[in-house]
């Protein structure tokens, strides 16, 4: 029943599926193939008849153990520091390796050097990250120095004899709350202020003095989200009679004059 | 674990012709209760093989993990054949799954199925292997006798259940097919498959005209696709 063959190419697709031709007979028979859909459907459904010939054989267990090698391998060809093969025919039988030893030997040096890169690019990793972390931590060591030393002289200024504390409240209300910590002898005070609403963008919160029924501004400040500031250093007139200190909303910047509302207010004790 | 149970991890993969398959459709459109099916459930569960390709293309390896629980047997199975070295067999599982996962991203669905691919990989690889021995063995003269391993250990794996039925299912198939061949056909497609043999490296081997070998060849597979196509891994659209 001998058809006489080859008056077709397409009479290699099966060969071909099944990795039966020489690398040249194959090359041939793929510039074929690019020119004909119906031959390259039939060469996949070939294909899926030769894949399935693997299950003809008797069925072999893996040793369980092999999973994890598999996903190690992945994982090292993470990197992909290998040029993947040529792109025509990926994974499909077809060309015969020139030479398998040659091409061993190679893949084993190229995989110890490799392993020896990764290994030592993780090397590096790892000790830069050391490096950083280490970095991150006297940062944050210094950052907390610096704020002890703020609270320091924070509670200084507050604790030290003849500071006497004003609250500027909005008609007696406990929140929101400036407390000014005022240094009569040294003409300052430090601003302490809890619970206000922070103001929108290009506006600011600006201190006044009520120095002879007349105010003389002060100090502008912005406070966190929860609403919180601590101001120092903040200097009160020295002449004349400062009988109040309150608290407006005014452009960023500060005014001259208030433009807005008294939002907080406290007298000051007399002499 | 009755048939029916291990249905219920059935995944979208088709599976024409697997009676677990089939028997679990028929009893799903005949007892349709919400306490059996709460929703299209277990059958749209598990990823798509193409879908785990795309997944292990973007770079995730996890897909090759989920590639490796569906087919590592079926891999390790041909490529045990075709060397006979339990340790050869394991290298080129490894060596196909890594190199599944570098060229993912060329992988042309039109081509033909995941399984598909994988399984060729892994025989090309496993050939590859088997030809460097061989030649290595040559060149050093020792012709050592490598004989396969003692029979292998079974039942150490936990697969899909699903799966292995699938495979049991498709392999039975597949060896009907075979047998329905001619031999000289059977002979000429099983060495060009597990042993690598050109269809002339095959009439030499057996003597025969070429032209001989390239009809069994030709007309052996053709009959072969037409008995296997309900059994292919996947179904062409």
């Amino acid at each position: 029943m001998s058809t006489p063959d080859e008056t077709s190419p397409r009479d290699l697709a099966a060969a071909y599926a099944l990795g039966a031709l020489s690398a040249e007979e194959a090359r041939a028979f793929e510039s074929y193939l690019a020119t004909s859909p119906e031959a390259r459907q039939e060469v996949a459904e070939l294909r899926e008849t030769a894949a399935l010939l693997a299950l003809s054989a008797p069925e072999a267990q893996p040793d369980p153990g092999l999973r994890a090698r598999v996903l190690d391998a992945v994982a090292a060809g993470k990197v992909r520091p290998l040029p993947a093969p040529p792109a025509t025919v990926p994974s499909w039988p077809a060309a015969r390796r020139p030479s398998p030893l040659v091409w061993g030997a190679l893949a084993a040096a190229l995989l110890a050097a490799v392993g020896l890169g990764v290994r030592s690019a993780r090397l590096a990793d790892e000790l830069a990250q050391r490096d950083s972390t280490i970095a991150q931590q006297t940062r944050t060591l210094a950052e907390q120095g610096r704020q002890l030393a703020a609270r320091d002289s924070t509670l200084e200024s507050v604790l030290s004899p003849g500071v006497e504390l004003v609250q500027l409240t909005a008609s007696g209300d406990p929140d929101p709350r400036i407390q000014l910590f005022w240094d009569r002898q040294h003409n300052t005070a430090l601003l302490r202020a809890s619970k206000l609403k922070p103001v929108p963008p290009g506006r600011t919160y600006q201190l006044w003095f009520i120095k002879d029924g007349k105010p003389v501004p002060s100090v502008t400040f912005n406070v966190a989200p929860a609403g919180d500031a601590v101001i120092s250093q903040v200097s009160v007139p020295a002449e004349g009679q400062v009988s109040a200190a309150a608290v407006t909303e005014e452009p960023a910047g500060g005014s001259p004059q208030p433009t807005t509302p008294v939002l907080l207010v406290g007298a000051l004790p007399k002499t | 674990m009755t048939p029916l149970a291990a249905c219920g991890t059935v995944g979208p993969r088709i599976r024409l012709g697997v009676a677990c398959g089939l028997a679990f459709a028929r009893l799903r459109d005949r007892f349709l209760h919400p306490w059996l099916m709460p929703n299209p459930g277990p059958v749209s569960s598990a990823p798509a093989d193409r879908d785990l390709v795309a997944q292990a293309a973007a770079g995730d390896e996890r897909a090759i993990g989920q590639l490796y629980d569906r087919y590592a047997t079926v891999l390790y199975t041909v490529a045990y054949r075709i060397s006979g070295q339990r340790a050869d067999a394991e290298e080129v599982v490894i060596e196909s799954f890594a190199q599944a996962w570098r060229d993912a991203a060329r992988f042309e669905p039109g081509r033909g199925s995941v399984a598909g691919w994988l399984t060729m990989i892994a025989r090309s690889r496993a050939l590859d292997l088997v030809r460097a021995r061989s030649r290595r063995e040559r060149i050093t003269q020792t012709a050592a006798a490598d004989r396969p391993d003692a029979p292998l250990a079974m039942g150490a794996w936990r697969g899909d259940p699903a799966d292995a039925l699938d495979r049991t299912e498709r392999g039975r198939q597949v060896r009907a097919a075979l047998d329905d061949l001619s031999p000289p056909q059977r002979q000429a497609i099983e060495l060009a498959f597990f042993e690598g043999l050109s269809q002339s490296e095959i009439a030499a081997r057996l003597n025969e005209p070429l032209g001989t070998v390239k009809t069994r060849v030709r007309l052996g597979m053709q009959k072969l696709r037409t008995a296997l196509r309900p059994f292919f891994f996947e179904q062409s659209p």
